[in-house]
């Protein structure tokens, strides 16, 4: 099928494949839609159909609640074409960076599903052939037999990468949630289909990294601090991780989050327990407080925005607190602030 | 346009900021900044999330959508954000706010914007107003260029190429937005695209001879106008980079 799309400042023209969304063939194209989570959430890669015949793969899609329907408007992320169509994105859409990695659609295998803590599981993905991504990138991935895409950030940095990490919360009512927490899932093919996300960091950016990360949203983070370890970045710029769970048994990765002090300093949030003695003796190397992330972090990190990046991951709630704090209090203005939402 | 009533001054909470729909179907936000009152488009120029659910501090409006961002005082785009607001000017009388004529096309204008009054009203007197139905043509390929055009209301699709071998070229749908620029280029007689209304729209029409002869008389402006330009077209240019 051939899509055509008109934006508010050129046009573009690529083909789709048969139920491929019209989102994944445009940026596997090279055209760099606007998009934000890919996985009918946000709304964000709304279009209005000019001409042509589209098929809506998730008609409830939270996403579509900002849409017009009456004026033709769908989400590309959703809907596949079923004739050349042509249609219209009410944005500026500029040539693709031509630094960035392309995203294309990734067979692979999973591979090494382990419990992280409770209701969180760690797993690989063994891909078909070597594949570039850049830090805080996430793809999306479809199981067997399970409708919809759902998006997970890499935890490791390598360039040419055969295997990609993932940190998967249990969500119920979730399909590929249930499906990876719902059996012994390794050696199961998947598809997945990115890298995708603008969270990115790039060792270039010559600013302080600050990451507030809740959850499974620390899974990007670990990336960063890989890929900016890995180029000596913290010999030159300060770094602060900012990790929020309940309680200490819901937290994971600590031991590895050690490895990266005294240079990176790093924080465990608790919100729902007192700070348990046992915290500090066994991870002597990280500070814990009692508190939601983003108080712990404002608290904390007072009087020392300058030249910070901040890097925010997690569910909706406690991003949306994140980023309320970084604008209102720390007064960073939004071209130093990336997040993901995983909602 | 009269002046219409707004809000009473207490209906804007303090360093705060509150939608409201004015008589004749316009709607704005007004925000307080101190002893000030502004007010601006209701919705984001990005996406049309409504900017009463942003996040203001008194200074910086941010959309809670994507972050776009805004200076209070003057709408001009901060961080992330592309595009600035579209401002109207309000008067505060009685404890009640007002708000006056809605600004010209021209005034909001990538181009024109935030220039010298006197300037303005020359380009305003150059300008003609023509309203255009869905599907009219205003120019083909090979057509002169004398004429530059500032959306006021509508939309309207560039085609570029000609016979069978054409491709899409983007679409205004902003007031303000500037078409037709080969006319305040030099060495660019002709249209290389056509432009078409896609529903009704509402234009300046504005000889593009005649406001460079207004710019040459007004130096600065004119710089002003020139840079605007060529960043516009460097848009259609650029690419999305490294963020």
């Amino acid at each position: 099928m051939r899509i055509q799309i008109n934006a508010r400042n050129r046009g573009f023209e690529f083909e789709a494949r048969s139920r491929e969304s019209v989102l994944y063939a445009g940026l596997r194209a090279g055209v760099p839609l606007p998009y934000e989570c890919a996985t009918g959430t946000c709304g964000t890669c709304k279009a209005r159909l000019v001409s042509g015949r589209l098929r809506d793969g998730w008609p409830e899609a939270p996403g579509r609640k900002h849409l017009k329907p009456e004026q033709g408007e769908f989400l590309m992320c959703q809907c596949a074409a079923e004739s050349d169509v042509t249609l219209q994105v009410a944005q500026l859409i500029n040539a693709a960076d031509p630094g960035g990695c392309s995203p294309d659609a990734c067979p692979g295998v999973l591979r090494g599903a382990r419990p992280l803590a409770p209701e969180v599981m760690a797993f690989g993905v063994e891909l078909d052939r070597p594949r570039d991504f850049d830090a805080g990138q996430f793809m999306v991935l479809a199981a067997p037999g399970v409708d919809g895409y759902r998006a997970f950030s890499m935890v490791n940095f390598e360039r040419g990468a055969r295997r990609l990490d993932f940190v998967a919360k249990r969500k119920p009512g979730g399909g590929v949630s249930e499906w990876l927490f719902g059996a012994r899932r390794d050696g199961e093919p998947l598809v997945l289909f990115g890298p995708l996300g603008a969270a990115t960091f790039y060792p270039t950016l010559g600013r302080n990294l600050l990451c507030i990360a809740g959850g499974s949203g620390i899974a990007g983070m670990m990336s960063i601090l890989a890929r900016a370890a890995g180029e000596r970045y913290f010999e030159r710029y300060r770094g602060w991780v900012f990790f929020g769970v309940r309680t200490l048994r819901d937290a994971f990765f600590l031991d590895e989050l050690s490895s990266y002090t005294p240079g990176v300093s790093i924080t465990v949030a608790l919100s729902d327990e007192q700070v348990p003695a046992t915290a500090t003796q066994r991870w002597p190397a990280l500070a814990f407080a009692h508190g939601l992330v983003h108080e712990v972090a404002g608290k904390a990190m007072a009087g020392k925005y300058e030249n910070v990046r901040a890097y925010v991951a997690g569910p909706p709630p406690a991003v949306d607190a994140a980023l309320r704090m970084l604008l209102l209090e720390a007064k960073l203005t939004s071209d130093n602030i990336r997040y993901d939402k995983y909602s | 346009m009269a002046r219409r009533y707004v809000c009473k001054v207490a209906d804007v909470p303090a360093n705060g900021i509150r939608e409201f729909a004015v008589e004749g179907g316009l709607r704005l936000v007004v925000a307080n900044s101190g002893n000030e009152y502004f007010g601006y488009q209701a919705v984001c120029p990005h996406q049309d999330v409504p900017l009463c659910e942003g996040l203001y501090d008194g200074s910086v409006l941010t959309c809670h959508m994507h972050l776009w961002q805004w200076d209070i005082r003057s709408g001009a785009p901060l961080g992330i954000a592309e595009a600035p607001l579209e401002r109207y000017a309000l008067a505060v009388e009685n404890g009640a706010i007002y708000v006056g004529a809605q600004p010209s096309a021209l005034d909001v204008g990538e181009l024109f914007h935030g220039l010298e009054r006197p300037i303005l009203e020359k380009l305003t007197a150059l300008a003609r107003r023509e309203v255009h139905e869905a599907g009219d043509v205003l120019y083909r390929p090979g057509d002169p260029a004398q004429d530059f055009f500032v959306l006021d209301s509508g939309r309207v699709e560039f085609i570029v190429g000609r016979d069978e071998r054409t491709a899409l070229g983007g679409f205004m749908l902003k007031k303000g937005e500037l078409f037709g620029w080969a006319a305040l280029l030099e060495g660019q007689p002709q249209r290389i695209a056509s432009a078409r209304c896609l529903e009704r729209s509402e234009l300046l029409r504005i000889n593009g001879e005649s406001a460079l002869r207004v710019l040459e008389g007004e130096p600065a402006a004119g710089f002003a106008v020139m840079r605007r330009l060529a960043a516009l077209i460097a848009r259609y240019l650029a690419s999305s980079g490294a963020k």
